[in-house]
């Protein structure tokens, strides 16, 4: 089972989880969805490192463990409880579930169509999995269209930055630990600065909805 | 003549379970409710009773209303004896196609709507609206998963996909799950269980078309209500969890087939009768709600397919 199809079929995975981070209904839960995504996203990096043999990964796999399995939804769940009870944390969004799996259903199509005309030998047999990864930068954007609450659409960068980091993995699985540094884990940063806006956009208008706020604007 | 032997036990398990996988729905739902409720053999003592019963019907009423009872009962029966449950090939390979199950699905409800406008009445009437209705939401989900299902087994044959599911075969594994999924929620849907249809009342829209049944025609819907129930969930046990059904035709294998399958339905049936009462009924505007979203699933399972994953 040790082979490409154990990656294909984490990537697929990958794809429910976000389905479920954009889907549930309270923060908190997608918080949670998403520490899990962060840990299927580790077992791929590990299951890639096993195929490719390439050592770098495991120490990618030990620094998205600690800052996306831990780090990233700790700060999000504190965000949330500084927050407050706000109600505007779990705003329905704008897409009903069933219009939103099917344009993740076709967003997944489409990047595959795209991906399959790409002819690399390093991700011949990964083609799957590397158009998941293209199709989580749509799944990203898809969250923060849809979502009306900001905090909702953190969400979305965090899951664009997931297929991007799984992008970096398949096409350059032997790129050593500071490229990685540089280029995934320093998203974290970003999270923080999000969820500090957030805090403070919170307190200073009482609402976390997306259409209030736009009133702000000029 | 082994496989005959396997279709007619196959009629007579579902046949005869079906009131009694009815009793404890009831019994299930009456302990959630804090209720004594009634015996789990109520639903044999109600047939008995009804079977005695001399049959009026509605003045309107026409051939269709007549009929529409036993082609009922008679198209759950024949789609009961087609479907590998105790072994993974078809006992009656003629009736193992998928196309053919989904046709003999649809005939009951078409009839079910006719009878419900023949009998003239206007709230049965409506209620064979919900029906047809639920029909259209439900079955594109159906079509699709099980379409999923056979471009990844290679065969439109049950007994074929149940045995490559069962060998862990069907090759894109992601989709072949999702799809499970999909086909599960499709499932609960057609067995009109509480969200989407019957419940225990007999008011005349929540029954609906049985409204104007009486007697012994009464008594065979109220059967082939809870057969198809049963049936719907043995389809999903069938091809889906296949796992324990006999691969090779002996005795002793058909044996650990049965009680295994039994077992697995019972767990089926005995989960949507949890879930059927944490829930409460949709008004029918909304219906489409849940059921675009298991279209939605399996949409997703089809791409997963494409992309073969």
């Amino acid at each position: 089972m040790l082979d490409f199809s154990l990656v294909n079929v984490l990537g697929a995975c990958l794809i429910i989880t976000s389905m479920a981070v954009v889907l549930a209904r309270t923060g908190r839960v997608s918080a949670q969805f998403y520490a899990l995504q962060s840990a299927v996203l580790v077992a791929l990096f590990v299951a890639l490192g096993a195929v490719t043999g390439s050592t770098e990964l495991y120490l990618w796999s030990a620094s998205a463990f600690a800052t996306k399995v831990l780090l990233v939804p700790g700060i999000l769940l504190f965000t949330l409880r500084k927050v407050g009870d706000s109600a505007d944390v779990d705003l329905p969004p704008k897409l009903s579930p069933m219009k939103c799996v099917g344009l993740v259903a076709v967003e997944v199509f489409v990047c595959f169509v795209a991906v399959s005309g790409i002819d690399l030998p390093t991700a011949a047999a990964v083609k799957p999995t590397l158009a998941v990864a293209l199709a989580h930068f749509f799944i990203g954007l898809t969250c923060i269209v849809i979502q009306r609450s900001i905090f909702k659409q953190i969400f979305g960068y965090c899951l664009m930055e997931n297929g991007s980091h799984v992008a970096l993995a398949l096409l350059a699985p032997q790129a050593p630990e500071l490229v990685e540094v540089g280029i995934a884990t320093d998203a974290i940063f970003a999270v923080i600065i999000l969820a500090v806006m957030v805090c403070r956009i919170a307190r200073t208008t009482h609402t976390l909805d997306a259409d209030d706020l736009a009133e702000l604007k000029g | 003549m082994i496989e005959l032997t396997v279709a007619v036990i196959q009629v007579l398990l579902l046949v005869l379970l079906a009131p009694l996988a009815s009793g404890v729905t009831r019994k299930v739902r009456a302990k959630m409710h804090t209720r004594q409720g009634t015996s789990i053999f109520q639903d044999y003592y109600d047939l008995a009773k009804l079977w005695r019963r001399c049959e009026v019907q509605p003045g309107g009423a026409g051939l269709v209303s007549r009929a529409m009872p036993p082609i009922f009962l008679g198209t759950m029966v024949i789609i009961a004896a087609g479907l590998p449950l105790i072994a993974r090939a078809c006992p009656v390979p003629l009736l193992g196609d998928v196309i053919t199950v989904l046709y003999l699905m649809a005939l009951p409800r078409f009839m079910f709507s006719l009878a419900a406008l023949d009998s003239a009445g206007s709230y049965t009437a409506v209620g064979g609206v919900r029906e047809l209705l639920l029909g259209v939401l439900v079955e594109p989900a159906l079509i699709l998963t099980l379409m999923v299902l056979a471009l990844a087994c290679g065969s439109t044959n049950l007994g074929v996909m149940a045995d490559s599911v069962a060998s862990l075969a069907a090759y894109p594994p992601v989709a072949v799950v999702v799809a499970g999924v999909a086909f599960a929620c499709a499932c609960y849907v057609e067995m009109g269980k509480l969200p989407f249809d019957v419940a225990e009342a007999e008011q005349e829209l929540q029954e609906g078309p049985l409204a104007e049944f009486s007697g012994p025609s009464l008594a065979m819907l109220k059967l082939g209500m809870s057969v198809k129930q049963l049936v719907v969930a043995s389809l999903f046990v069938a091809v889906f969890l296949p796992f324990g059904a006999a691969s090779v035709a002996t005795p002793l294998g058909l044996a650990a087939g049965l009680v295994l399958f039994v077992a697995k339905l019972a767990f089926v049936m005995l989960a949507a009768a949890v879930i059927e009462n944490a829930v409460m009924r949709v008004r029918y505007q909304y219906l489409g709600r849940y059921t675009w979203f298991v279209f939605g699933l399996a949409a997703l399972s089809f791409v997963f397919l494409v992309i073969g994953i």
